[in-house]
């Protein structure tokens, strides 16, 4: 047998596993959005076949009984007001440890790394008495805080990298042109750290997005409830409605999904460059 | 310029809403929840310092050993499985050229996915009379009981879990291991080549060796992941049957949020931080050598 032939067959066997692995990755999702316009009675007498209709009925149930229309206008708060803070804070405080000229700098960084390693259930329980006292439970705001403070650690650490690494003329030359501090970051470096900003956002908005366990604890509204958690009320031990559940499954995940498809090498390559660094 | 980058007032403005943040958010409340973790807390009244008896409880208590177990076994498991696995895609993938990214894409799609999400949808995967169950039905096979059996050390629930965790993170590493594989030089390659090695022996000599620094950050990764392991047993199980399937973060959450004892969950809270720290450390100590030139 020629090393050709033999090269041929490792690649098919490379091919023919890859596809396994991608239909064992797919299928599931697939069929949920099938099982998702079945009704409850279908799931259980024919749960592999196409559906003989499409019920769409589990789509407005689980929109407005099952307040997944809300739960995602709060999700979308939530996240997009902790993205906006956490990609300026952060990127302060980076700007502050990777270029300005102080002792304490690397204290700083160490105090903020800690973080990092820190869950945030060993945080939760004097959090949510402290923010029971100030009114602060059962708000949007309470949430925010939070998952604001969890997402600078990451933020903090791959922003210094960025604006380390960025030439020093480029600042000379703005301080010869007389700008002030403020000018040179707002104009000059955070501009140019825009691919520090697009990996660090990625990851703050997938990571918040998808929390569950803090909103869980935190709000118990059914009117402020982020997407997660709202759909985690969909299983009871005694009233599960499968095809409902299927549909609030689907509603939760196809917009992740479609902007997954779009951006898909730009999201995998980010995310990664950040895990790397981070 | 040096006089504009010493700029104490600018310094002091930059810095200070994220050391409020972190001072307020992070640092207080661990040393709140230390300090509670050695008292008697409900919430209705102030804490009371009880000394040692949250920990000593600890012990005693039976759902809490399952919950350790089950929270080591996860950690082991997600650090060899993802390891291999992530290693393994990665390996494939670069070998191939015409859809690698096709696959790679795919196979990261539930890293950014909800986990609870995916974790209903696979609680209904593996339920007793639905799902994979039906499917064997139909061939005349009645299958277990996915997430309710309990005999054996490790319980079948908990590898199922642990294989659907799997499912849902090794995109992660597998990524980081392909960043690093195609870092490399393709001249050592080369080189290993003329002096005779085969696609398999520059794997091991070559590649292996040089994604090291990698697999110590994949590990640290995994290990602080998976002892905060929450969502997909919450989705799957709830920390059923009879505590059988708990992990330190759902019975820090049952005790705490459930049973509103403050006090005992934070100890469960302080267990959980001892474990991150003292794994990253020795990961680190153990995995990180110096980088060598690529």
């Amino acid at each position: 047998m020629g090393d050709k032939t033999k090269s041929t067959i490792v690649k098919t066997m490379i091919y023919v596993f890859l596809i396994l692995v991608a239909v064992i990755y797919i299928a599931p999702l697939l069929w949920v959005l099938m099982v998702s316009f079945k009704t409850n009675a279908e799931i259980f007498s024919s749960p592999f076949s196409l559906p003989e209709s499409f019920y769409l009925e589990n789509y407005t149930f689980a929109w407005t009984a099952g307040k997944l229309g809300i739960a995602t206008l709060n999700s979308f708060i939530v996240c997009g007001v902790t993205l906006v803070l956490s990609m300026l804070i952060g990127s302060m405080a980076a700007f502050a440890i990777g270029r300005l000229r102080f002792k304490l700098a690397k204290p700083c960084m160490t105090f903020f790394l800690l973080g990092m390693m820190i869950p945030v259930h060993c945080v939760m329980i004097p959090l949510f008495t402290r923010f029971a006292k100030m009114g602060l439970s059962n708000s949007l705001t309470g949430i925010i805080i939070p998952y604001l403070t969890f997402s600078l650690p990451v933020t903090i650490f791959i922003m210094t990298g960025f604006f380390q690494s960025m030439p020093n003329e480029l600042i000379e030359s703005a301080c010869i042109d007389g700008a002030s501090i403020y000018g040179i970051f707002f104009k000059i470096a955070l501009p140019l750290a825009r691919t520090g900003l697009f990996v660090t956002g990625l990851m703050t908005f997938v990571a918040n997005w998808n929390e569950l366990l803090l909103a869980m604890v935190f709000i118990s509204d059914d009117a402020k409830k982020t997407l997660p958690v709202s759909l985690s009320k969909f299983v009871g031990p005694y009233n599960t409605n499968y095809s409902q559940m299927f549909a609030a499954i689907i509603i939760a995940i196809i917009p992740t999904v479609i902007v997954y498809c779009i951006f898909s090498n730009q999201i995998v390559d980010g995310l990664t460059a950040g895990a790397v660094k981070g | 310029m040096d006089k504009l980058l010493r700029n104490k007032k600018a310094i002091i403005i930059f810095l200070t809403p994220a050391l409020l943040l972190f001072t307020v958010v992070l640092f207080v409340p661990i040393c709140q929840s230390i300090y509670y973790s050695f008292c008697e807390y409900k919430g209705l009244t102030a804490p009371e310092f009880i000394g040692l008896e949250n920990y000593k409880n600890l012990f005693k208590d039976k759902s809490m050993v399952f919950a350790l177990k089950n929270s080591l076994f996860f950690l082991i498991f997600s650090c060899v499985s993802q390891l291999v696995m992530g290693l393994f895609l990665a390996a494939l993938l670069t070998n191939i050229k015409k859809g690698r990214n096709l696959f790679k894409n795919i196979i990261y799609l539930p890293c950014v996915l909800s986990s609870t999400a995916l974790g209903l949808l696979w609680m209904f995967i593996f339920s007793p009379k639905l799902g994979i169950n039906q499917a064997l039905e139909k061939f005349g096979m009645e299958g277990p009981l996915w997430l309710m059996d309990t005999s054996g050390f490790i319980i079948l629930p908990m590898w199922v879990i642990a294989f659907v965790a799997l499912w849902q993170y090794v995109g992660q590493s597998m990524m980081l291991y392909m960043a690093q594989i195609s870092g490399i030089s393709t001249s050592l390659y080369e080189a290993s080549y003329i002096d005779g090695c085969n696609r398999a022996k520059s794997f091991i000599h070559i590649t292996l060796p040089l994604i090291k620094p990698m697999v110590a950050t994949a590990m640290s990764l995994n290990a602080i992941g998976s002892l905060k392991f929450f969502d997909l047993i919450f989705n799957m199980t709830e920390g059923g049957p009879n505590h059988r399937t708990e992990v330190l973060a759902t019975h820090l959450y049952t005790q705490g949020f459930k049973y509103n004892k403050y006090g005992y969950a934070s100890a469960i809270g302080v267990v959980l931080i001892v474990l991150c720290l003292l794994v990253t450390g020795l990961i680190n100590k153990f995995m990180k050598t110096e980088n060598y030139e690529m």
